[in-house]
């Protein structure tokens, strides 16, 4: 939020609290018909998808995870340049055998004939993890959900890898997990998205305008 | 989302009727399997991709649940439930919903929710014989609930896993074109890759692990990649041991050195594929396909004959299918012969009826081995719309 905030202010949009300093609403200097909402980053892909906000800042990662057709359902005005992350794909490091998906895929069969199962994947990006295997033409596993640590469930034995976010890598590494060679789903940053669902009076695109053109866009 | 199900309720009810007591005159016990079902035995046949097209969800156990997206795998079920070894000889029908995930959005020809009615044949074991006495049952439903004009696809898996061992090429490569079989890009790929040399294939693998590695010398190998493991201070970790590591290192390896699928031969296959022809056309034309390559398949395609003698027999005119080599490659628990009927008016990509045999799916759902099983089911609301033209 900190981030979000500082980067508007660089462009002359400063946000502040209303109320409550501890409260979750706030308003932006000279733009009287702009409400803002403090919410979390996944509520925000949400209030989107949903056109309870006509604008809002989140990650690509959530927004392509919560809506299959998020084409269709928001608009990407600019990438803001923080919150970096990638979601990737990450096998164990003694994998020697396991560098690309198509190994993954090989190794289908005899993983399954060894153990009685398919490959258990731990993600939190159902979706996002399911089309890129299906991309891949990769279909023999099982998504284990997992809303935490996921990185410790090959350790923990829970599954056999995982679909995860990261930022420098060092989570992984310290978990003994390499990302595969052709393994990034998708390169995510904070982003500010139009809803298109929501409902554009002539008042909001006005108050829309403003806020783009401070933005230069 | 549609607030009433079947428009057309009683007219559907009607149909179905006269659907279901054909089947029953023709020996098959009406069944009603559960619309619930464990979400388990799909995810372990179709794979993830269910999720993408079906109504997977948790209940407040935990337990993963969905709503059946067709009745075949209820109907091993229900059969595992009353005969545990999965081999009795019985024949189901059944009329009900099932549901499918539209994620193209839902129209009239791809609902959410659609009434299914067909038939199922499990433990005969005159293979041809149980398939052609399925699809004339299903024409003859299909007929005597109105439907005067349709054409008929079907393919034979039979004759491209008879191809695939008839054509001389390590077993290995065999497991994977199967194994790719039902991914069109990825199976030409992937005999595109075969043909090539093979260094693509290890890319990202040092090349010095790989040396020496050989998968008939398991404990040597082992013992290579564990020092490889710990020379780079590499923990193991998870499931997999080091022999399985190691034993698929060593494949790799051994891949790497041996020889390429000729050209010809891949050439034969997709050649195979690509084969469209009038069924009774289409067996001469394999033949020519593959006699110049010195490849028999006889058997196989005396069965793909015997068949449609069999249908003839029957009374269902043959003249009107074709022959498709590359059908049933969309559902991966079909085994062998594979059919859909279709409309013109309703266009290709919404048959009023399909089916085929499956024999691994019993064995998928439970039973200690595989069963004999073949089955149809007619999409009910496009038949109604099919008759009334």
């Amino acid at each position: 939020m900190e981030q979000a905030t500082t980067v508007l202010a660089e462009s002359g949009l400063v946000v502040r609290k209303t109320g409550n300093e501890r409260g979750y609403h706030g308003e932006i200097e000279g733009i009287g018909k702009a409400d803002v909402l403090f919410v979390s980053a996944s509520e925000i892909a949400w209030y989107l998808k949903t056109g309870k906000a006509h604008l809002g800042i989140t990650g690509a990662d959530l927004v392509q995870e919560r809506m299959t057709d998020f084409q269709a359902r928001v608009q990407l005005l600019k990438p803001l340049g923080f919150g970096f992350a990638d979601v990737v794909v990450a096998v164990p490091d003694c994998w020697l055998d396991v560098r690309t998906v198509a190994h993954l895929d090989e190794l289908a069969s005899s993983f399954r004939n060894a153990h009685g199962r398919w490959f258990r994947v731990a993600t939190k990006y159902v979706n996002l993890a399911r089309q890129f295997f299906v991309s891949h033409g990769f279909n023999d596993y099982r998504i284990v959900e997992s809303l935490g640590a996921t990185e410790g469930t090959p350790a923990a034995g829970t599954a056999d890898f995982i679909v995860d976010i990261t930022t420098t890598g060092s989570t992984l590494k310290a978990n003994g997990l390499r990302i595969l060679d052709d393994g990034v789903i998708l390169k995510s940053e904070a982003s500010l998205y139009a809803s298109n669902v929501a409902e554009w009076s002539p008042n909001i695109r006005e108050a829309q305008n403003v806020i783009m053109s401070k933005l230069g866009l | 989302m549609v607030a009433e199900t079947a428009r057309e309720f009683e007219a559907l009810e009607e149909q179905a009727r006269k659907l279901l007591s054909a089947f029953v005159a023709a020996g098959h016990e009406a069944v009603a399997p559960a619309v619930l079902q464990p979400a388990d035995v799909y995810l372990d046949v179709i794979g993830e991709a269910l999720r993408a097209r079906s109504y997977v969800f948790t209940d407040p156990d935990g337990d993963e649940f969905c709503l059946r997206p067709d009745l075949t795998v209820p109907i091993c079920r229900l059969h595992l439930e009353r005969h545990p070894d999965g081999s009795d000889k019985a024949n189901y029908c059944y009329n009900g919903s099932a549901f499918r995930f539209q994620p193209r959005g839902a129209d009239a020809a791809h609902p959410r929710e659609f009434r299914q009615c067909g038939i199922e044949s499990i433990g005969a074991g005159d293979r041809e014989n149980a398939d052609a006495h399925t699809l004339a049952l299903i024409l003859k439903g299909l007929e005597e609930s109105g439907l005067k004009e349709w054409k008929l696809r079907i393919g034979d898996l039979g004759l491209f896993r008879a191809l695939l061992s008839a054509i001389d090429m390590p077993e290995r490569w065999r497991e994977r074109l199967r194994h790719q079989f039902w991914r069109p890009l990825a199976f030409r790929e992937e005999l595109e890759r075969l043909t090539k040399p093979a260094e693509g294939h290890a890319i990202g693998i040092p090349a010095e692990l790989l040396e020496g590695l050989d998968p008939l010398r398991a404990a040597e190998s082992a013992r290579k990649v564990a020092k490889y493991l710990d020379d780079h201070g590499i923990e193991l970790q998870g499931v997999r041991s080091l022999e399985e590591i190691s034993l698929q290192l060593a494949r790799i390896a051994a891949d790497r050195r041996a020889a390429r699928l000729p050209v010809e031969t891949a050439n034969l296959i997709e050649g195979y594929i690509g084969v469209r022809a009038p069924a009774r056309a289409a067996g001469a034309r394999v033949k020519d396909l593959i006699r110049d390559v010195g490849v028999d398949i006889t058997p196989a395609l005396d069965a793909y004959h015997r068949r449609l003698q069999l249908l003839s027999e029957l009374g269902v005119d043959v003249a009107k299918a074709e022959f498709s080599a590359e059908f049933g490659r969309s559902l991966e628990y079909y085994t062998g012969f594979v059919f859909e009927v279709q409309v013109t008016d309703l266009g290709e990509g919404s048959p009023v009826a399909g089916g085929g045999r499956y024999d691994g799916l019993m064995k998928m759902c439970g039973a200690p081995a595989n069963v004999a099983a073949v089955g149809g089911a007619i999409h009910t609301e496009r038949l109604l719309k099919a008759v009334r033209g």
